[in-house]
């Protein structure tokens, strides 16, 4: 999952916003939901011009293949292309991948087996160099030489790839990829019927590179594209600079629209406060960082129509140790969930216009989501409710009591970043109410994250949150909750609530591969997946949020994507 | 000479390497310190896990990790942060330095000669309202945090009162390098400059004013009186000069320790890509050779800055001289 800001979004004064009598967040987002489709550039009268950005830190790495940064991504978006792309355009019709490198998007053949792609004939690199199929076949096997994170989860049933990923200094994808150059056709062979495939085709990590990219991590220097953009100075310490690429010629627009502003200019050091200062006096044009808590009144009232806020596949939930007591007892967790207030988990992420309550494992926006909530007052897992009402105290002491673990010690682990010390004390006084002997234990994000992960470190309780990195439900599902996603004693296990039952796991296995003949019948079975899995209470999802982004004044065009968020190359300056 | 040098060379070298060991050891520690995951990744494959530990050499024993640390950081210089394989730490805090000591040189001017004037006038006028009136702004200063003084000027200058004449030139937050624009950089740094000295303004005047205070009791206060001396002669001449042996030591110590990254505060606040700002981001990461290397800098500083405050002495204080 992009590492991303898990400490976002808000507005903490909704109330205060729509007493205010000026525009408020709600009115900004009827303004902003029907996002527009990017129009082809007809006239150069809105081209030109810089674009300042401004975010806290750098990203790190700018290697595309290797980075798993929210910033580096969308700020590479215009820079690097998969074979396929997600479309950069919102909407229902914006849900499967299109053709982007390719031509066309391809049909499976021997039963998911078999992919076959034409790449378009003239496309170049931002260094001049003519796209070829042997450049996709390397990007592919560079993959695992340079370790990208998502080697193992995503590529890894190609034919060949277990052997790159023991052995990736001597990676070939043998079988895994075969090219014909006359016909420019890539076909990737793969071991097991993949339904993500074409998803993970459209992955940021699989950027085509071209072949002679060094087999290891560039760091701070960014491999040629074939974007609109390429990256002409970086700083990790102090900023970044992307200009045209002269050798862009637009091939797809839904897939990789030309870009409007002549270069963007990222700034690096100011803190979110500093920055919504600074958009405010219109010395930025955009921030990368949500506006902070106690800037969305002033925000909302004073600059809401250059607000945009728009929903992400991004949830906070506290994820139960099923191995250890309290909650290796099902009634535990389901008391938990049933006794959570997430009306005030909604109210300290900024309020009903930014967040969410959540009762699910999938997220709204995710396939196979269908409303339901097993855990709020009239409800339960045989017959949940369609949304959250109120904590339900007296059935959570019922199940508290019929579990004989009162009294128990549990401590929960919490990071220490912005809201989620009210989420951890809110959660502490439930479980305070419910007779356990709770205490907090905060870290720095960075240290709480792989120490929840690992088994070791005993962990009862863990607060902490999930990003998809394309719209699927596996991504929260399988990821989260399979048997094989717990790996005992790693700190990468990211089955935090240790959670196996191989009941569930056959049922995603189903979902999954459903996907490839029937996506209605897939999203369906996800659905029973996720209501499966609640009844099992292995973790209590708690809020899902919003991203309230500011632009300046003199910015247009804001195209506001489920991937790739606002997308930096279509905003227009004055 | 050659072997009060030495000794020195000793104890830096030995102070570095226990700083050094200690943020290891540390580091090590920390439970969910361990940077392989990070490196490798979200949900990355366990084989990829394994790749990240042997690249770094994680699964070296805990000495050879040092070695090869130190080595890269002091000898080859080519010592890369685990958060970004392309940043190499050494020239980062190079390129960081400059922004620091901009930050604290004009800062340093402002309240070396704003302490001294305030410590000296109070000390001149003892016990009237104005000497009264010097030492509560000092306490002012003293009491306000850095960072709050901070950002209550950037709501100031930069929100609030931005639009208005008084306050229409400030720029953006951030730094504007000397040589590309010197009046940029001036305008960029006056107000981080004045935060950053106040609080030392308020500790420098009282403890000016104290010694001053003290020192006027002194035998050679009294000669000098007896001698007929005017009263600000006696106090510029004989009172100031002693009492800058505490001033220079205090001064050598702070100086040295905000150059070595102790504005910290000041550059997130005003979003100066200093060195401070780069221990804070090290932190927030938890990149050890980032903070192996600003720690390693600070401590390079602050054994310098003793080592210059004690030759001051020499020229300061007679009785350092005659003593050896």
């Amino acid at each position: 999952m992009v590492q991303k800001r898990f400490f976002a979004m808000g507005c903490v004064l909704a109330a205060l916003c729509a007493a205010s009598g000026s525009p408020s967040f709600a009115q900004a987002e009827l303004t902003t939901a029907p996002t527009p489709r990017p129009a082809p550039i007809s006239s150069d009268s809105h081209k030109g011009g810089t674009l300042r950005l401004a975010a806290q830190n750098s990203g790190g790495t700018l290697d595309p293949q290797v980075s798993y940064i929210s910033l580096i991504k969308q700020l590479e978006t215009p820079v690097y292309d998969g074979l396929l792309a997600f479309p950069k355009f919102a909407g229902s019709a914006a849900q499967p991948v299109i053709a982007n490198l390719a031509e066309v998007v391809p049909q499976p053949e021997d039963g998911g087996r078999t992919y076959r792609f034409t790449l378009r004939p003239n496309l170049h690199f931002s260094n001049g160099q003519v796209v070829r199929v042997e450049d996709v076949a390397a990007s592919f096997r560079r993959l695992f030489k340079v370790g990208s994170p998502t080697a193992g989860p995503y590529y890894s049933h190609i034919v060949g790839a277990d052997a790159c990923l023991h052995d990736p200094a001597r990676c070939t994808l043998a079988g895994g990829i075969e090219t014909d150059p006359t016909t420019r056709t890539i076909t990737f062979h793969l071991t097991q019927p993949d339904a993500e495939f074409l998803d993970r085709l459209a992955w940021f990590h699989a950027a085509i590179l071209p072949a002679s990219t060094p087999p290891h991590d560039t760091g701070n220097t960014a491999p040629p594209g074939t974007g609109p953009y390429r990256v002409t100075r970086y700083d990790p310490a102090t900023g970044m600079v992307l200009e045209r690429n002269p050798y862009f010629r637009e091939w797809a627009h839904d897939a990789q629209p030309a870009g409007y502003v002549d270069s963007i200019q990222v700034t690096f050091g100011l803190d979110p406060e500093g920055e919504v200062t600074a958009i405010e006096n219109g010395q930025y044009d955009w921030m990368y960082e949500d506006v902070p808590l106690d800037r969305l009144g002033e925000v909302g009232s004073r600059y809401a129509g250059q607000v945009q806020i728009y929903t992400l596949l991004l949830y906070y939930y506290a994820a139960l140790n099923v191995r250890m007591p309290p909650f290796n007892s099902l009634k535990a967790r389901q008391a938990l969930s049933y006794a959570i207030n997430r009306h005030a988990m909604v109210i300290y992420h900024g309020g009903a216009a930014v967040a969410t309550p959540l009762c699910q494992l999938l997220p709204q926006g995710a396939p196979g989501y269908e409303p339901s909530c097993a855990y709020t007052k009239g409800a339960s897992p045989a017959h949940p409710l369609p949304q959250w009402q109120a904590p339900d105290l007296e059935e959570a002491r019922k199940l508290v009591r019929e579990s004989g673990t009162a009294g128990q010690k549990v401590t929960i682990i919490a990071p220490l970043e912005g809201r989620y010390a009210a989420m951890a004390m809110e959660l502490r006084s439930t479980l305070a109410s419910l007779g356990y002997d709770t205490s907090v234990r905060s870290m720095t994000q960075t240290v709480q994250f792989p120490y929840v992960q690992n088994s070791d470190n005993h962990v009862q309780i863990a607060l902490t949150g999930w990003n998809a990195d394309y719209p699927s439900a596996s991504t929260f599902l399988q990821t989260l909750f399979t048997c094989a996603s717990f790996r005992p004693h790693s700190d990468n296990s990211p089955n935090m609530s240790a959670f196996c039952n191989p009941d569930i796991d056959a049922l995603m296995n189903k979902a999954s591969a459903a996907a490839l003949t029937s996506p209605a019948e897939s999203r369906q079975r996800w659905a029973e997946v996720d209501r499966a899995l609640m009844a099992q209470a292995p973790a209590v999802p708690l809020v899902q949020i919003k991203r309230v982004s500011l632009l300046s004044k003199r910015t247009r065009n804001a195209i506001v994507t489920l991937n790739d968020e606002i997308l930096l190359s279509q905003l227009q300056v004055r | 000479m050659m072997m009060a040098l030495l000794r020195r060379l000793g104890q830096t070298v030995f102070v570095l390497f226990g700083i050094s060991a200690l943020v290891f050891l540390v580091f090590f520690a920390t439970p969910g310190a361990d940077p392989t995951a990070r490196i490798a990744g979200r949900n990355a494959s366990p084989q990829t896990m394994e790749k990240v530990r042997q690249e770094y050499g994680f699964d070296r024993p805990l000495p050879v990790q040092y070695a090869t640390m130190m080595k890269k950081l002091f000898i080859t210089q080519d010592l890369a942060s685990y958060v970004d394989r392309g940043e190499l730490v050494v020239p980062e805090i190079a390129r960081a330095a400059p922004v620091t000591v901009s930050l604290v040189c004009g800062a340093a001017l402002i309240w070396v000669v704003l302490s001294i004037a305030m410590g000296t006038i109070a000390a001149a006028m003892k016990g009237t309202w104005v000497d009264r009136g010097l030492m509560m702004l000092g306490l002012i200063g003293i009491s306000m945090p850095v960072f709050w003084l901070g950002q209550v000027a950037n709501l100031i200058t930069q929100s609030r009162y931005h639009d208005t004449w008084l306050f229409s030139w400030v720029p953006g937050l951030g730094y504007v390098p000397l040589t590309e624009n010197p009046w940029g950089w001036f305008k960029a740094l006056v107000i981080p400059w004045i935060v950053l000295a106040v609080m030392f303004i308020g500790i420098y005047s009282r403890v000016l004013r104290a010694d001053l205070v003290a020192l006027s009791g002194e035998d050679f206060m009294r000669t000098a009186r007896a001698k007929g001396l005017s009263p600000t002669r006696i106090l510029l001449r004989h009172g100031l000069r002693t009492s800058m042996v505490t001033f220079v030591s205090l001064f050598g110590l702070d100086f040295a320790q905000l150059v070595g990254g102790g504005a910290l505060l000041t550059e997130v606040v005003f979003g100066l890509p200093g060195v401070g700002r780069l221990t804070y981001q090290a932190l927030t990461n938890l990149d050890l050779p980032l903070i192996m290397a600003t720690v390693m800098y600070s401590a390079v500083f602050v054994v310098l800055a003793n080592a210059v405050v004690d030759i001051l002495y020499l020229f300061l204080d007679p009785r350092v001289r005659d003593a050896r």
